[in-house]
């Protein structure tokens, strides 16, 4: 509280104060404690973003698959209300939580933190979090993940990428999924890479499609792995 | 969010044994994803039925401003303003040197002010 004003007029007190309380910066802080955690215990996390059908949860699949030999790796699932995406990833053979968030549209700080209670993160050496389908709010709450990636796909049309920049912004990696389908839906992908490029000039790029795992190697050494 | 803005200010007020609040001075980055016209719209139906019912919100916007941690560069956040894109996109680019910038200001939403009847 840096001032308070107390002003006397008549019988009424006007007080006047200044909390500067920073409404987002609980998150921040609650981040940063989920960050010094895992760091203690070796564990590396990354926070995947994106719209609702970009490909999320497919692509977590086929990280899972290329890197479980090589990490132990655990998954929280955002989901509004249901485990299928869970069940998907559960299927190769790693400890998956769903954090299910009712109505909210993204993952905060604090749901990360009772989720890793509900693991030992002594067991772990990766920790993939795939946020609620959505490609604005996620990106004002931080996780306290090491990284963080933006998954766009091509179905998405052409302007996704500056009709968000923001969200870009947040991130450290960004895929563009569906490569594929880039032809048919007259998307270039070299364009949106470029634009992520603009935006965020130390952005890495992956060009992914996550049906086949093609672009996956791309993506892990884009995320350090 | 406007509900722990709402929130945080009934708890200072609490805190203070005030009577009525008067006025909250809000300062809202313009690289935060909130919208000025629904923090006020949420605002004005969260208040009823409180303490700070009639109250005036204030809100101030704050520019962006980056620093680059490459020349040490530090003011406003540029625009690309490329005709093939349409609209001027913001970018983190350095106009400096031309290397990723951080930001350093506007993602910030801060209950600067309170003012209360005791």
């Amino acid at each position: 509280m840096a001032n308070n004003k107390e002003v006397v007029k008549g019988e009424e007190v006007t007080l006047e104060i200044e909390p500067g309380t920073d409404i987002l910066e609980v998150n921040k802080q609650l981040a940063q404690k989920n960050l010094k955690l895992m760091r203690e215990h070796n564990v590396k996390a990354i926070d995947v973003m994106g719209s609702i059908g970009a490909g999320k949860t497919s692509l977590i699949e086929k990280l899972v698959q290329a890197l479980k030999h090589k990490y132990r790796i655990a998954v929280f699932k955002g989901d509004l209300t249901t485990t299928i995406d869970a069940d998907r990833i559960g299927r190769h053979g790693v400890k998956v939580v769903t954090i299910n968030t009712g109505l909210e549209c993204h993952l905060d700080a604090n749901v990360v933190a009772r989720a890793v209670e509900r693991i030992s993160l002594q067991d772990i050496d990766l920790l993939i979090i795939e946020n609620v389908g959505n490609l604005i709010c996620p990106a004002e709450f931080p996780l306290g993940t090491e990284k963080r990636v933006v998954v766009v796909s091509v179905t998405e049309g052409p302007y996704m990428v500056i009709k968000h920049p923001f969200t870009f912004m947040t991130a450290d990696v960004t895929v563009i999924n569906k490569k594929d389908l880039a032809e048919i839906m007259k998307v270039d992908a070299k364009q949106l890479e470029k634009q992520v490029k603009e935006i965020k000039p130390d952005m890495k790029v992956a060009v992914t499609n996550a049906l086949t795992g093609e672009g996956i190697e791309e993506l892990i050494e884009a995320l350090e792995l | 969010m406007t509900a722990q803005i709402v929130d945080s200010v009934l708890e200072e007020a609490k805190k203070q044994d005030a009577k009525r609040v008067t006025e909250v001075h809000l300062v809202i980055g313009k690289l935060t994803f909130l919208g000025i016209e629904q923090v006020r719209f949420a605002y004005n139906i969260l208040v009823n039925d409180t303490i700070m019912k009639g109250s005036k919100l204030i809100i101030e916007e704050k520019d962006g401003v980056i620093e680059c941690p490459s020349c040490g560069y530090k003011g406003a956040i540029q625009c690309e303003d490329d005709p093939a894109y349409h609209v001027p996109i913001p970018t983190l680019r350095c106009p400096k040197c031309g290397k990723a910038a951080k930001i350093l200001e506007g993602k910030e939403c801060t209950i600067k002010r309170i003012k209360m009847l005791k």
